[in-house]
């Protein structure tokens, strides 16, 4: 197929896809609704690594994870989560929550979304394992 | 010996499909509310792994062409072209799919190229499209040689192995449950392909099929859907990232941070790249062996049922 027919068709199609999808509500985020969707969430990624101690921030999109090897965040991926250990993390307090630069070339870089309340409890645990 | 043989380049003739058949599944999956799940980012991530594993094509296709030319001018055997020949090459291509996608699961140093396909959480007809950008790098088309040694044309080959492609697309869906038996019984299919895409330890690396499931059946590698353990699509530690140059990159990244650490013999940096995925020289990760033992010690009732070893089984 020429170039000229392919490359408009991909570059539509694939925005397209992205706009009826997000137009269909299918951009919401993963939502820990309770500890027991935290701590599952969690021992998808770890699941010898059993939860001490759960916190789920108010929007009830991430949670901090205590295990016996340390402190660990769930947040979403999309419809999805994910989980990572928070050892060497930096973190950065923002408007809006904070952010977390890991130094991990497949989750560099999550943002939660917490009141600043939260975001001062949460950033004086993260140091503390950081 | 025929040089100038050409067929059509059947993957960029089936785009227009792919995109009507994705719209399809999707209006079938929000109007049933069932048969799958869809979400944007990890659609569009899918997507532009697609354009870009076109791309990489474009680029870097030239490479293995120019490979498999160099092999054809070198054989004495010329199968020629007709259907049979064209048949007879298209299931010798999908016995060196099988191998190759099962090197692609056990080696690092493929599975680096390959990953990316597996790093969706989501199992729709998008995720067939998250293809690798990094391909060529792998060698893989070494497999391919012995075809071309054989006497069947490279322009054969490669339009073989894309319908082989075409073929896998559509297996990537939910929407469909199980196919007739005697389907079920020689073909790939999205039952089949379903459990391949599973991160559940009996779900771990089997299914290795490209069209025909009966390579697995014969290599011992098939493991089936079963009704009790839902699928859990994605991979053992699943990525933090939508940015398709990381979901690209990062095992190769991560070959190159694990290899070049200081403190070890040239053997372990070697086994860093060729040993099988989760490897490490002092036992700290889990290969896909180790992870299916860690799930028995803790379900031993479930030893010796599909895609787990029976008790005394050793761990490789």
């Amino acid at each position: 197929m020429p170039l000229i027919i392919l490359l408009p068709m991909v570059i539509l199609g694939i925005a397209g896809v992205a706009v009826l999808l997000h137009v269909l509500g299918l951009s919401r985020r993963a939502i820990l609704a309770d500890d027991a969707a935290a701590r599952a969430a969690w021992l998808r990624e770890f699941p010898e690594d059993t939860p001490k101690r759960i916190r789920r921030c108010h929007t009830h999109n991430a949670a901090l994870i205590e295990t016996a090897r340390g402190l660990g965040v769930v947040w979403p991926m999309g419809a999805d989560t994910t989980a990572r250990y928070l050892k060497g993390a930096r973190v950065r307090q923002g408007k809006s929550g904070l952010t977390l630069d890991l130094p991990d070339y497949t989750a560099p870089r999550i943002h939660l979304r917490l009141s600043p309340d939260e975001a001062k409890t949460w950033h004086r645990l993260l140091e503390s394992c950081a | 010996m025929t040089d100038a043989l050409t067929y059509p380049d059947v993957v960029t003739w089936a785009v227009p499909f792919f995109i009507a058949a994705i719209l399809a599944e999707l209006l079938w999956i929000v109007i049933r509310g069932r048969g799958g799940r869809y979400e944007t980012r990890d659609a569009l991530t899918s997507l532009l792994m697609g354009a870009g594993n076109v791309a990489e094509g474009i680029v870097l296709g030239f490479v293995a062409y120019g490979f498999f030319m160099v092999l054809w001018q070198i054989t004495p055997l010329d199968l020629g072209h007709s259907i049979w020949v064209i048949l007879l090459c298209f299931v010798l291509d999908d016995l060196r799919y099988y191998w190759v996608h099962r090197f692609g699961h056990r080696i690092r140093w493929v599975w680096a190229s390959h990953v990316n396909h597996h790093s969706s959480q989501h199992y729709n007809l998008t995720t067939a499209l998250r293809q690798t950008w990094t391909g060529t790098f792998t060698f893989m088309m070494i497999v391919r040689a012995a075809l071309i040694l054989l006497g069947f044309h490279p322009a054969m080959v490669l339009f073989v192995g894309g319908l082989n492609l075409i073929y896998q697309f559509w297996i990537h869906t939910e929407a469909i449950g199980r196919l007739p038996r005697w389907v079920e019984a020689v073909m790939n299919t999205p039952s089949h392909h379903r459990v391949h895409h599973g991160r559940n330890p009996r779900y771990l690396d089997c299914n290795y099929a490209g069209v025909f499931i009966i390579w697995d059946k014969m290599f011992g590698t098939f493991v089936p859907e079963l009704d009790r353990e839902k699928v859990d699509y994605g991979l053992v530690h699943n990525l933090g990232t939508f940015n398709p140059l990381r979901v690209a990159l990062h095992e190769w990244i991560g070959i190159w941070r694990d290899a070049t650490q200081p403190g070890l013999t040239w053997r372990e940096r070697l086994n860093y790249c060729l040993m099988p995925p989760g490897w490490s020289h002092d036992n700290s990760r889990g290969t896909s062996q180790t992870i299916k033992a860690r799930y028995l010690a803790t379900h031993p009732e479930e030893a010796g049922t599909p895609g787990l070893p029976s008790p005394g089984t050793p761990i490789r």
